[in-house]
């Protein structure tokens, strides 16, 4: 889950739109796949949408009905998995990306899962906790003959987190008649959740980062990175590549960047965080604005923000030698092909922020045999899954002599059509 | 003497005196008033409480059985389940001809505290058939434990309820439940019930787990209380399977045993006793009376009188009373046993500066290879000695060190700081999950 720090609103237009973005690298791997007309189009279509209403009781007495999705996008590989978001502008077809977003993200990191996911158009801002919670029962409700451990396990996403996941666990559980955990994953740690879940996707950000910093010849403390945005992917990902010895120069939030050139001492920025809410007033470092972050002169670019931050307008400032991708979608594809004209080394999201979603199966795996782990073995697997898909996706770019972003996506889609192929067709 | 029909009835068929209401004088509500207690310290809402305050469901059932003589007749089953919030219902299931549904209310709720300290999935429940084992036949047993389970199958299973041996219910009991559980089903379900036999899908030390519970809370104690010498003095009441094994394991140790009890009576040494002799005597004769060795012959109340570092009632409960317990000159109280400390004794050493590790965590290690043994058959793994040795550690550590934070937090004693765990984390996941309709 990307961080809400907005950076500013962009003009909508194809180069960003979700949905044409997955489909134009889509069809560069399949190309490389060599995929026939019929196949590509088993793969995009997804298998299932549902569409519910969801009435409930405003705490005025007043009835008013919601709109719910739920898209599984492909269950070749296993149950679906995603997220579930509120937002009021929740959209089918951007729900149907982001489910074949998963679909490619689970099959890139080798976890045995489809992709998911789902919305319900509504602000949650104006709703209170009642509202939610009788909104998220009915929403669960309404899809639960599609939910379940083997058939599709959500997970939090936009404006949903512990909370909204102990209200599905509970209302479906009710449901069955018996308990039932592993069907949401991002649940409280004492309702079936996960040890090491909230620093999953900084982790996985890092481990993908020192690994692409192997590769391309860079020393952790040679290394001066950009992190934009600070909060659970951001905060968390420059904490642990703090730790691990790189320099980490600049940080952000909605309000604006703060810069060392030496290396920003992270525990004691995060804590000025916690404390003040934001990055304004921070002693250590210069303040600079958003928009300056990312032309500054650095190895390493993390947009950890939100999507559509690096476009063909920009790009060319950029003088980072690596990027990786923590947000969800932060390049755009023409910036994409720019990026690699130039040699810049991007970890494309679907790797780079994947430490969520394997953390995210550990939790169903956990839930499924009633036992937890310790954190040191969840971060112990979490590390062998995210460099054994760094590896793979590595070796398929060299050996197709492509990006690894194309290289992530014809690993991932090569494993779908691979397991296709192998089920065939059942009628 | 040979019982006649009427002396089997008039113990299993007592009209229920054993259903009273809820009101304050039943063993569950004087179990719950120690929470209530808790509840009031960590600060929960009473109103968030209060669905912790009556069982969530109970059911009692009629078990008609044909007997050998070829006549009928119809035994009381219950099963009471206490709180499901944390996850599906555990809890012992008994064979008891003074089967009371109050205490298994008390008992169901123990279990849904006891996993909460233990920070393992479940939620509480307790059961049983009020049936004389040993007058009635080893067939009318199994008839009366299969239709028992038939009669309560939609409520139980690895997810909704699982039942875990107790009183009269052995190995072969827990074969049977979950052989009949499997024959509905269609398929084998062997994570419905624990304690069932190796070769059935049971676990490896299981008879071991709680003397190895004891151990790893007598070694984290010796951290935390710093006695001088990381080599102990032991005072173990009780040479059964709890008493005995951890004296085994203590002395293997290199611990010094000082003195061991059973009925017979006590053997003491204070430069430690020479155990696996006199265990090994135990297991021939049944007994320690006539050990070999070089030791003193006391009684029980004399042994419990002696002084020593760490002293662990493994025996019968209220073996420390309000009589007794001024003589106590141990520095630490292990409880092995269910309730061996009775509240009023618990109140003077207390007075006496004499901490006391509660049952609820020192002798969980049983309720630990239950889970461990859910999981294993969940997994459709079986965990070899090392793995369950390793974890049985793992969890006793944890809650120890979670009992510790509440107790440094709040200034209380441990007994109440494992009581506060208890109800904070399942008020936490209650308030999580909400009330659904």
């Amino acid at each position: 889950m990307a961080d809400t720090t907005a950076i500013e609103a962009q003009p909508q237009s194809d180069e960003f739109n979700p949905f044409l973005a997955m489909a134009e690298r889509f069809e560069k791997a399949a190309d490389y796949l060599g995929l026939d007309a019929g196949v590509r189009e088993v793969l995009t279509t997804p298998d299932r949408e549902l569409t519910v209403a969801i009435p409930i009781v405003m705490d005025d007495g007043t009835i008013k009905v919601f709109k719910g999705y739920r898209v599984q996008h492909n269950f070749l590989r296993g149950p679906c998995k995603g997220g579930i978001r509120f937002a009021p502008d929740v959209h089918l077809d951007e729900v149907r990306a982001l489910a074949a977003w998963m679909t490619w993200k689970c099959s890139v990191v080798g976890i045995p899962f489809g992709g998911g996911k789902g919305g319900v158009i509504c602000n949650p801002h104006e709703l209170t906790q009642g509202e939610l919670e009788r909104i998220t029962r009915r929403y669960t409700a309404g899809i639960m003959d599609i939910l379940g451990p083997d058939r599709d396990v959500p997970a939090p996403d936009m404006n949903t987190g512990e909370q909204t996941m102990a209200w599905i666990m509970d209302t479906y559980s009710m449901h069955m008649r018996r308990t039932s955990t592993a069907v949401v994953t991002g649940k409280p740690l004492n309702l079936g959740g996960s040890r090491g879940r909230r620093e999953a996707t900084g982790r996985g950000v890092m481990i993908s980062c020192r690994e692409a910093l192997k590769t391309i010849g860079l020393r952790p403390q040679d290394a001066r990175v950009v992190v934009q945005g600070s909060g659970n992917v951001g905060g968390i990902g420059a904490l642990l590549l703090h730790r691990e010895g790189h320099k980490v120069v600049s940080l952000s939030d909605m309000w604006g960047a703060i810069h060392n050139d030496r290396g920003l001492d992270v525990p004691d920025v995060l804590n000025w965080i916690a404390e003040h809410k934001r990055l304004e007033g921070y002693k250590e470092a210069d303040h600079i604005p958003n928009s300056e972050q990312l032309f500054l002169d650095c190895e390493v670019l993390v947009p950890a923000a939100t999507e559509n931050q690096i476009t063909s307008k920009n790009v060319d400032k950029i003088k980072a030698k690596l990027i990786v991708e923590g947000a969800n979608g932060p390049t755009t594809a023409p910036a994409d092909d720019k990026l690699a004209e130039r040699g810049v080394v991007v970890v494309p999201d679907i790797l780079a922020n994947a430490g969520g979603v394997t953390v995210s199966y550990f939790e169903w795996v956990q839930d499924r045999m009633g036992y937890f782990w310790t954190e040191e073995i969840v971060n112990a697997r979490l590390e062998e899954t995210m460099v054994t898909a760094f590896n793979e996706v590595y070796r398929t770019a060299q050996k197709h002599d492509c990006s690894l972003r194309t290289a992530a996506y014809i690993l991932a889609i090569g494993r779908v059509s691979h397991v296709y192929q192998m089920r065939g067709i059942f009628a | 003497m040979k019982p006649t029909q009427a002396d089997l009835e008039a113990f299993e068929d007592d009209p229920l005196p054993a259903t009273p209401a809820l009101d304050d004088e039943s063993p569950f509500a004087t179990m719950m008033s120690l929470f209530d207690e808790a509840a009031d310290l960590v600060g929960i809402d009473p109103t968030n409480y209060a669905v912790l305050r009556k069982p969530d469901t109970e059911v009692k059932v009629s078990v008609p059985v044909t007997l050998d003589d070829g006549t009928m007749h119809v035994f009381d089953g219950y099963r009471v389940q206490h709180h499901q919030g944390l996850g599906p219902f555990i809890g012992p299931m008994r064979l008891d001809r003074s089967l009371k549904v109050d205490e298994l209310r008390a008992l169901a709720a123990w279990m849904t505290w006891k996993s909460a300290v233990l920070n393992i999935p479940f939620g509480g429940a307790a059961g049983g058939i009020r049936i004389n084992t040993k007058l009635r036949s080893r067939d009318v047993l199994e008839r009366a434990v299969r239709r028992y389970t038939a009669e309560i199958l939609d409520l139980i299973g690895p997810d909704k309820d699982v039942l875990t041996p107790d009183i009269g219910t052995d190995e072969e009991v827990m074969a049977w439940v979950m052989d009949t559980v499997s024959v509905h089903q269609r398929h084998t379900e062997t994570a419905v019930v624990t304690g069932k036999p190796l070769f059935l899908a049971g676990t490896r030390l299981s008879e071991q787990s709680v003397a190895i519970g004891l151990q790893t809370i007598l070694q984290l104690a010796i951290e935390r209380y710093g006695f001088t010498d990381r080599k102990i003095e032991v005072i173990i009441q009780g040479a059964g399977q709890v008493g005995g094994s951890l004296a085994r394991i203590l002395h293997a140790a290199g611990h010094r045993v000082c003195g061991i009890s059973d009925l017979s009576g006590a053997l003491y040494k204070f430069e430690g006793l020479d155990i696996p002799t006199i265990m090994a005597h135990r297991q021939r004769e049944g007994t320690l009376e006539g050990a070999p060795g070089d030791y003193a012959k006391l009684t029980n109340a004399e042994l419990l009188a002696l002084p020593c570092d760490v002293l662990v009632p493994c025996a019968a409960a209220n073996a420390l009373h309000s009589r007794n317990a001024n003589d106590v000159r141990a520095k630490l109280i292990v409880e092995g046993a269910h309730g061996p400390v009775s509240a009023r004794a618990d109140r003077i050493l207390h007075d006496l500066g004499i901490p006391v590790v509660p049952d609820i965590l020192a002798n969980a290690g049983g309720a630990l290879v239950d889970y461990f043994e859910w999981v294993q058959n969940r997994q459709g793994l079986s965990w070899i000695d090392p793995v369950i040795l390793k974890r049985i550690r793992r969890f006793m550590t944890e809650a120890w060190n979670a009992v510790s934070e509440v107790q440094l937090r709040h200034g209380v004693r441990m007994r109440m700081a494992a009581n506060m765990l208890a109800v904070e984390r399942v008020a936490a996941a209650d308030k999580l999950r909400g009330i659904y309709a």
